[in-house]
């Protein structure tokens, strides 16, 4: 099952420059995981004591993860997770 | 300017059918307080008072500086050969586009004690800073005594907005739950910024405001924009679940203004006699020095060891010292001044 994951430019050195990647998992939790796993300097930039940053938000398809079931989310084949997080300059 | 017609000036907006001539008396009417004046800002307080607000209150610590050039529509050499506040410089720019606007410029720093007073009698309130404490304040602020307000933000070739009515929409802590620690995401002097970016973004605020201000509140985007001009890309998340967060969101659904109260945020202290100030920034956790020093690296030199970070930096000809502890509190040498310190603390330290 392959599932998109959006990165967001503070993350980008951490993938090698790559603005997606692709993993496997069937739930929102197991593809993180699988992100780390192919990309391990990710999970600093993502995680604090194992939970996502706080000003780090997780879109499945547009949808916010907080509004449906958070890290089990139910993810699809294709499915597009994007990981946003808050922009501040101006 | 002869203005027989004090609103054929407006005639092109007001034809526009959902502004209309109605729409245009209660922008006359409206009072806007806007927080910060730099990209952002200087592209909202043009839009605004071209458009037709009746007062624009300015609030800006900084001053006009050659690098401000590239994005920061209103100024130009002259405001840097003079030396002028960036809330002065502008002021008198906005002034020879609409002198029917009433421009209050304001050359402080906001914090907890005087943006209530800032903020106060404004219909709207605009983000054109360049920090989350700023914005948290706003949030605070906003939520407290019922006032809408628009978040933009810019870095790189990304940008978002988005639109909080107190009590409608979700308030910036309903989707951002924290700010980040400093050094944990760029800032436009570390990570570099570009102007459409930025321009964009306030644009799609400055609209915000029009439709709030003119009665169409109706109109306004409920939802997270998310845009990259390099990349091409324009997204709209669906935030209206998060309204409140179920009851958990400290600021609009529990109404603990924990910014305002200062349990979060910034505090300086000048070092006197040593040409230093103190800026400690609560934060919760440490920083991770290897990730702030590569981010620095491209702005001067950076050294450190377990305990500190040093990084120097020639900033118009000053050299500045920053010794920056895993606590987030840094003492920034080469200033007395506590507005100049979190101004370079907000630069390249960021929020």
């Amino acid at each position: 099952m392959a599932i998109t994951i959006q990165i967001p430019p503070p993350m980008r050195e951490q993938t090698g420059g790559k603005a997606e990647v692709v993993v496997t998992g069937a739930t929102v939790q197991a593809a993180l995981e699988d992100l780390i796993r192919q990309y391990p300097g990710t999970a600093t930039k993502l995680l604090e004591n194992g939970k996502i940053r706080p000003y780090i938000n997780v879109f499945v398809n547009d949808e916010d993860i907080r509004y449906l079931d958070d890290m089990d989310t139910k993810l699809t084949d294709g499915v597009v997770v994007a990981l946003i997080p808050a922009v501040a300059g101006g | 300017m002869i203005d027989t017609n004090p609103l054929e000036r407006y005639s092109r907006q007001m034809r526009f059918p959902a502004l209309g001539k109605a729409g245009q008396e209660k922008l006359l009417a409206s009072r806007v307080t806007l927080c910060g004046c730099g990209a952002l800002g200087t592209v909202l307080a043009n839009i605004l008072v071209r458009a037709g607000v009746g007062f624009l209150r300015v609030i800006d610590r900084d001053f006009v500086e050659p690098s401000n050039l590239q994005r920061q529509v209103l100024f130009d050499e002259s405001d840097v050969t003079n030396n002028l506040p960036k809330a002065e410089a502008a002021a008198i720019k906005l002034r020879q586009i609409n002198s029917t606007v009433t421009i209050e410029p304001i050359v402080a720093d906001i914090n907890r004690t005087n943006i209530e007073d800032f903020c106060h009698g404004a219909d709207v309130i605009l983000d054109g800073s360049d920090n989350f404490e700023i914005r948290y304040l706003i949030n605070d602020v906003a939520i407290k005594h019922n006032i809408p307000w628009v978040y933009g933000g810019a870095v790189g070739s990304q940008g978002m907005t988005m639109t909080i009515i107190p009590g409608q929409t979700p308030c910036l802590r309903c989707v951002f739950e924290a700010a980040p620690a400093p050094g944990e995401t760029g800032t436009c002097e570390t990570a570099g910024v570009l102007a459409p970016a930025v321009q964009i973004v306030a644009s799609y605020q400055a609209t915000e405001a029009i439709k709030l201000l003119s009665g169409n509140a109706a109109a306004i985007n409920r939802e997270l924009v998310i845009l990259d001009v390099w990349e091409n890309t324009h997204r709209r998340v669906k935030i209206a679940p998060l309204a409140g967060r179920k009851g958990a969101c400290p600021c609009c659904a529990q109404r603990n203004f924990e910014w305002l109260d200062g349990e979060h945020g910034t505090q300086t202290t000048a070092l006197c006699g040593r040409n230093a100030v103190q800026v400690s920034h609560r934060v919760k956790g440490k920083l991770d020095f290897a990730y702030l020093a590569s981010v620095l690296k491209n702005s001067g030199t950076v050294t450190y060891n377990k305990f500190l970070l040093k990084f120097h930096l020639i900033e118009n000809g000053s050299p500045y010292e920053f010794t920056v502890f895993e606590d987030g509190r840094a003492i920034i040498k080469g200033t007395d001044e506590p507005e100049k310190a979190r101004t370079l603390y907000a630069k390249y330290v960021g929020h």
